[in-house]
């Protein structure tokens, strides 16, 4: 397929840790949805840690200078723009910039340990995108449509957006001149879902956290919202939850057991991230798009389209 | 006259017919009762001086105390001690001793953001509290709590393997830290997609930053350095 200009110039991808790990799924994916639609990045070699949300709580200027250097690699790479994946790495990477905005001499300080690595200083020439707003932006919802080779007519999903997808808007400038997301109901999920012929059932929990940052040390706190999502969606009917966030992914995944025993088998659901299910509606087979390495094994629903 | 019930737990002691003498002046008259004196005294204005003065805590001056960070919060169904806008009203007062009492809450932010993002006046609430709760930890007024230790575990796992993690490295290092619990049954769940996603190998041998040795000391270097909001 013919290249197609996207409004951002060179996207550079972050993968983060996720990409890397266990959300390896949502990366093999995100590569056949991009070869598909014709649409380029191209990935941050080298990168380090973002920090995520833990690193900031115990040093300030570590949680600053991790997100900061993958954006000085960035910019040597000639990006204009940095998509993550992950919405928690697109949060770091945005609060960085926000906070190197806001303080010059916080910023030169940044700078100076960043020469000190060896890498060039950051200029503040980047716009933080994530996934989904690089498929919406780039070829929309009409551009998928045009691709999809295997129709999921009748197939009701919940999109999971997770809390910081779109927020806080003063970080990830959410409600931008119509190239950002919503940030109290993000819709442009929904519009990719539904350009697939999939049935987008209303759902009250999009936006919300799972905990994920204390999935370990607040455990039932994290048990109780992930079940709320859960619960959430399986009322409005959805066969499957459609995720963004390799980070709520994860944590809702690898803790169904637990919810399931503690609020109800009733709640299980395969969870899906938004690119396996488009590289699933374009033709590739579940292995491809690695559907079968997910642990709440969404083929059961999805055995129907093949 | 008898005393209301609503005002018998804050009154201290009864004093009647008694004669009270108000700078030298021999007052005549009944007194039934005296209040407790609900002044509060001790407050410390070190404390909000030293948050504003951090990159998180800034924005605590710009704080109306509307409550819209509060009224969202995630936490706040869970734990009804939990609130963004009492605790930047302690600290703005100084309040020491009541943000201690506040320990068992203060921890437990899950970062969702709600807080910041419908500020009206601009506040970073999730920063602020952060702020806050570091202030309270650096001072040693509240014992480490468990989310803490997990944040530590967490750059101590990016400064071990190589400027990266994974949900893996650190599932591994929380185990050893003795914060999770997996059945079996867990186990055999994650067991088929490690294999078939050939994720298995990276378990083995994690990725790392190629000159992570040379970065490493400048970071910790950095780590050390004083960062105020200018």
């Amino acid at each position: 397929m013919t290249e197609i200009a996207n409004p951002y110039g060179k996207v550079a991808l972050y993968p983060g840790c996720a990409l890397d790990g266990l959300g390896k799924s949502y990366d093999v994916s995100l590569q056949l949805v991009a070869k598909d639609l014709g649409i380029n990045y191209e990935k941050i070699e080298d990168y380090n840690c973002c920090g995520a949300l833990e690193v900031k709580n115990v040093n300030t200027m570590a949680g600053l200078l991790l997100p900061a250097r993958n954006l000085s690699l960035a910019r040597q790479m000639g990006a204009n723009a940095v998509m993550s994946a992950c919405p928690g790495c697109h949060y770091s990477l945005s609060r960085t910039q926000y906070f190197m905005t806001r303080y010059p001499k916080l910023r030169e300080k940044v700078n100076s340990y960043l020469e000190k690595m060896g890498e060039k200083q950051y200029d503040m020439q980047l716009l933080m995108i994530h996934a989904v707003e690089f498929v919406y932006n780039t070829v929309g919802p009409e551009g998928v449509k045009a691709r999809v080779k295997r129709p999921l007519t009748g197939l009701k999903v919940a999109p999971y957006y997770g809390c910081l997808y779109s927020r806080p808007k003063a970080y990830t400038l959410t409600g931008y001149m119509k190239m950002k997301d919503d940030p109290e109901r993000p819709v442009f999920m929904d519009e990719l879902l539904k350009a697939l012929g999939a049935e987008v059932v209303p759902f009250e929990s999009k936006t919300m956290c799972c905990g994920g940052p204390h999935v370990y040390s607040d455990v039932n706190t994290s048990l109780h919202l992930e079940a709320r999502i859960l619960k959430d969606a399986k009322r409005n009917g959805a066969e499957l939850l459609i995720t963004d966030c390799p980070l709520g992914h994860v944590a809702i995944e690898t803790n169904m057991n637990k919810i399931a025993e503690k609020y109800g088998q009733d709640l299980r659901m395969p969870l899906v991230y938004f690119s396996q299910l488009l590289a699933f509606a374009f033709g590739h087979s579940p292995d491809e798009a690695l559907l079968t390495a997910n642990m709440t094994n969404p083929m059961s629903v999805l055995k129907r389209y093949l | 006259m008898p005393i209301p019930n609503l005002e018998k737990p804050i009154i201290k002691g009864l004093i009647q017919k008694d004669k009270v003498i108000v700078d030298g002046v021999e007052l005549d008259g009944t007194w039934n009762a005296f209040m407790i004196e609900r002044t509060q005294t001790g407050y410390d204005q070190s404390v909000w001086d030293e948050i504003a003065n951090t990159v998180e805590g800034a924005t605590i001056s710009l704080c109306w105390q509307c409550g819209t960070c509060t009224s969202g919060c995630t936490m706040r169904e869970y734990d009804p001690n939990y609130s963004p806008r009492r605790f930047i009203d302690l600290a703005r007062k100084g309040d020491k001793q009541s943000l201690v009492e506040l320990q068992d809450s203060i921890w437990r932010c899950v970062s969702c953001q709600k807080c910041t993002h419908r500020c009206p006046k601009g506040v970073l609430v999730e920063e602020v509290v952060h702020s806050i709760h570091n202030y309270l930890l650096k001072h040693g007024l509240v014992k480490t709590d468990p989310g803490t230790v997990f944040d530590e575990l967490f750059l101590e796992t990016v400064m071990k393997n190589g400027g990266r993690i994974s949900e893996l490295l650190l599932g591994g290092a929380s185990a050893k830290a003795g914060f999770v619990t997996m059945s079996i049954r867990d186990l055999i769940t994650m067991m088929g997609p490690l294999m078939k996603s050939g994720l298995i190998k990276d378990l083995m041998k994690p990725s790392r930053v190629k000159e992570w040795d040379r970065i490493k000391p400048v970071l910790e270097e950095a780590m050390k350095e004083e960062v105020v909001p200018q």
